[in-house]
């Protein structure tokens, strides 16, 4: 469970002005909004990697606002992050990426480890990439090889940023269907950002929408499509005309 | 502040940390590589300039010049071939693991090791700092050979002196060996930590990593300069001539 | 890993000394074709002043924090050899000649390179990678004019001035650390240093101290304009330019020492 309380971040501007929202265990939660509404911010503040303002954000009933780097780095075990723009590791081969994770949480044996990179390989449509070098992927492959590192090791927790972003349709749904069949398998909290609409809602159990740091929807897939917010309504039916 | 804190939690990790295979030693040969030939070089000179500038200096006083080297020796020894030494070498070592370290940052790969169970400061600062301090050590010894070697033949082809008479280490004690190395480990310490320190506070693009790593090389620079200051002032204290 | 072949090391000389040369020639290049343009200057006063801020006032406290702790420290090293020949009523003159002759000049020149050298190269990469250079040039506005001398000008300016102020901090520091250390009170220390150093001492200094500001200014815009390959290019091209102007400081400064005598 996530529980985000009144949280502020400022940088330069105000980005997130007091948001407040919870995430129950073992939910699919879709995050949406418009470019630039603190989306990928909110994900950082609740993994611990930015620290907030005020407010506060309990991840399993602990506080995290109140821990150290030790306590941190030991709730980050128990998350998978895919990271907006990849952030994958440019020294490493896509199977080393891969295998990172592993190789620092677990004791597994070489032979088990290039098995579960290879599945997984395999789960994103890359079979056969272990070898590559980072730098001759496309954005898309890349995305992939993200996904695969941030779910190699099941955490229970799952935060994706834009996990279907500069995939083709086709992809795109494959991603969707392993997301849920992943999620099924370990029962994991899993929270996705994304601006394929859409599709992201049908795979949601509950929808919140970011807009200039406030969180101004939070509900099932089915409320937000006949939501009284003509805001909401406008960005989840995607038309040009509206509030927005 | 932040930089003590840094350093205590890089030494916590060198004892308590997860050993990575090979990393240590692929950070020794990039530092090693990057700096060996280059140093050599620049100490050479300076060891050049200094005995000259010296030589004519106390021509001014003493007739002789058969205390040039024994004093050359001791200087080197004791400080010039640490102190001098060391900014070349943050020029050199510190803008390297700043720009490595804050162009990581900027493509959120830190923030990506933090998700996967590594410890920036155990995966990335701990190798550097090892690898800096031993390197460095072994570098700054190499290149106040060098320094040695040049100041020798400049003193023999301008002033005269004799290789024998030159070579005089009467006046080195092992305090001032001792002073030395204290040195080297100490400036080594410090160009990875400040280094490191300004590589993970890079924020804002490529624009960050270059000034981040204008920062590391600054830092690096005085906080050489102030260690020097502390050590030589202490064991001037402790060790009278 | 590959083993690699004997011929390795031949192969990477050749190489490095094919780059070095490239270098060499584009900093000539870009040398001469700043003198074409200083026959009949016309420079930017508005991005003239702006340099002379961001470099020179910008600077002064790190140079004076600098200076002031190198004048103490050359006094503490010193010390054991001075109470040793005996020789402690000379510390001013020691200290003083080595601040204007060699470590003013020098130390501050190599920590001007590290701060404004590598601003500039940094900031000239950055609108290289982002085309800004080319927008200059498809407005009809000449780079170096605009860009590159004002910015050669403006450090060859701040470190003459920056160099003046580390001197005097530096004897400030040497003085204080000699009275401290030594007991050598400042009417002794100033004594050695008025019978003993001559105005050409201090000069000879300067005039380092030019030639270092210019080589700064060339290398960074050199290596700035020569930027390639976005972001980390500009990374590659800032430690190039840091590094190349470090070598070159210590190569200039080892025949000036001898030609200036």
């Amino acid at each position: 469970m996530i529980r985000v309380q009144s949280v502020h971040k400022r940088f330069r501007r105000h980005v997130l002005k007091g948001v407040s929202l919870e995430i129950k265990k073992g939910e699919v939660f879709a995050l949406i909004g418009p470019g630039a509404s603190g989306k990928s911010v909110l994900f950082k503040s609740i993994a611990g990697l930015l620290p907030i303002d005020d407010g506060s954000i309990e991840v399993d009933r602990s506080e995290i606002t109140q821990m150290d780097e030790f306590e941190l780095a030991e709730l980050r075990k128990r998350m998978g992050y895919l990271f907006q723009n990849y952030a994958l590791f440019d020294f490493l081969t896509v199977g080393q990426n891969i295998a990172f994770p592993l190789r620092r949480l677990l004791n597994l044996s070489d032979n088990e480890v290039a098995h579960r990179v290879a599945e997984r390989l395999e789960r994103v449509n890359l079979s056969g990439f272990q070898d590559r070098d980072i730098r001759q992927l496309s954005g898309g492959q890349k995305k992939r090889v993200g996904f695969a590192r941030a779910t190699v090791t099941k955490p229970p927790i799952r935060l994706y940023d834009e996990p279907t972003a500069g995939l083709d349709p086709v992809t795109s749904q494959k991603i969707y269907d392993l997301i849920l069949a992943d999620q099924r398998e370990v029962g994991a909290t899993v929270v996705v950002i994304s601006s394929d609409v859409a599709g992201v809602m049908t795979i949601a159990d509950r929808v919140g929408m970011l807009l200039r740091g406030e969180l101004i929807f939070e509900g099932t897939a089915e409320e937000a499509q006949r939501a009284d917010d003509p805001r909401v309504l406008q960005f989840v039916h995607g038309h040009t005309e509206g509030p927005l | 502040m932040e930089l003590y804190h840094l350093l205590t939690r890089t030494l916590y990790y060198c004892v308590r940390g997860t050993r990575e295979p090979g990393a240590i030693a692929a950070q020794m040969y990039a530092i090693g590589n990057r700096s060996f030939l280059f140093m050599n070089i620049t100490m050479g000179f300076i060891g050049a300039i200094i005995t000259y500038q010296s030589a004519t200096q106390s021509q001014k006083l003493l007739p002789d010049l058969s205390m040039l080297g024994a004093s050359y020796i001791k200087l080197l020894v004791r400080d010039i071939a640490a102190s001098v030494g060391a900014m070349p070498l943050a020029t050199r070592v510190g803008a390297g693991i700043a720009a490595e370290i804050g162009s990581m940052v900027v493509t959120e790969q830190v923030d990506a090791l933090r998700m996967t169970a590594a410890e920036p400061v155990d995966y990335l600062v701990v190798p550097r700092f090892i690898a800096s301090v031993v390197m460095s050590t072994a570098v700054l010894i190499c290149a106040g050979a060098a320094a040695l070697g040049s100041g020798m033949l400049v003193s023999h082809l301008m002033f005269g002196v004799s290789f024998r008479s030159f070579l005089n280490y009467d006046l080195v004690t092992w305090g001032d060996l001792a002073v030395g190395l204290i040195k080297c480990v100490a400036y080594g310490a410090a160009i990875a930590i400040v280094s490191s320190h300004r590589g993970l506070a890079t924020f804002g693009g490529s624009q960050g990593v270059g000034q981040a790593t204008t920062d590391a090389v600054v830092g690096s620079c005085f906080a050489i300069i102030v260690l020097n200051f502390f050590i030589s002032t202490v064991s001037y204290v402790v060790l009278p001539a | 890993m590959n083993r690699p072949s004997p011929l390795v090391i031949p192969i990477r000389l050749g190489a490095s000394t094919l780059i070095l040369a490239h270098q060499i020639g584009g900093l000539a290049l870009l040398l001469a074709r700043i003198v074409a343009r200083l026959i009949r200057p016309r420079i930017d006063r508005h991005e003239l002043i702006r340099n002379l801020h961001l470099m020179g006032v910008r600077s002064v406290p790190i140079v004076m924090a600098t200076a002031a702790f190198t004048g103490a420290i050359m006094v503490v090293q010193a010390a054991p050899l001075l109470v040793r020949f005996n020789a402690r009523e000379w510390v001013g003159w020691g200290a003083t000649y080595t601040t204007f002759r060699e470590v003013g000049p020098l130390l501050i020149a190599l920590i001007f390179n590290g701060r404004v050298g590598a601003n500039n190269a940094a900031e000239l990469g950055t609108m290289v990678v982002t085309e800004q250079i080319d927008a200059l040039r498809a407005l009809a506005i000449d780079p170096i004019n605009y860009l590159v001398l004002p910015r050669l000008i403006s450090m060859v300016f701040t470190l003459f001035a920056l160099t003046i102020l580390g001197d005097a901090v530096a004897l400030l520091g040497s003085m204080l650390t000699g009275y401290v250390l030594l007991d050598v009170s400042p009417r002794t220390f100033w004594n050695s240093v008025s019978t003993m150093i001559e105005t050409w001492d201090l000069f000879s200094g300067l005039i380092k101290s030019t030639l270092f500001g210019g080589l700064i200014a060339l290398t960074s815009c050199h290596f700035g304009l020569t930027v390639r390959g976005g972001a980390p290019g500009v990374g590659r091209g800032v430690n190039a330019a840091v590094v190349a102007a470090a070598a070159g400081i210590f190569i200039v400064d080892y025949l000036c020492t001898f030609i200036l005598g």
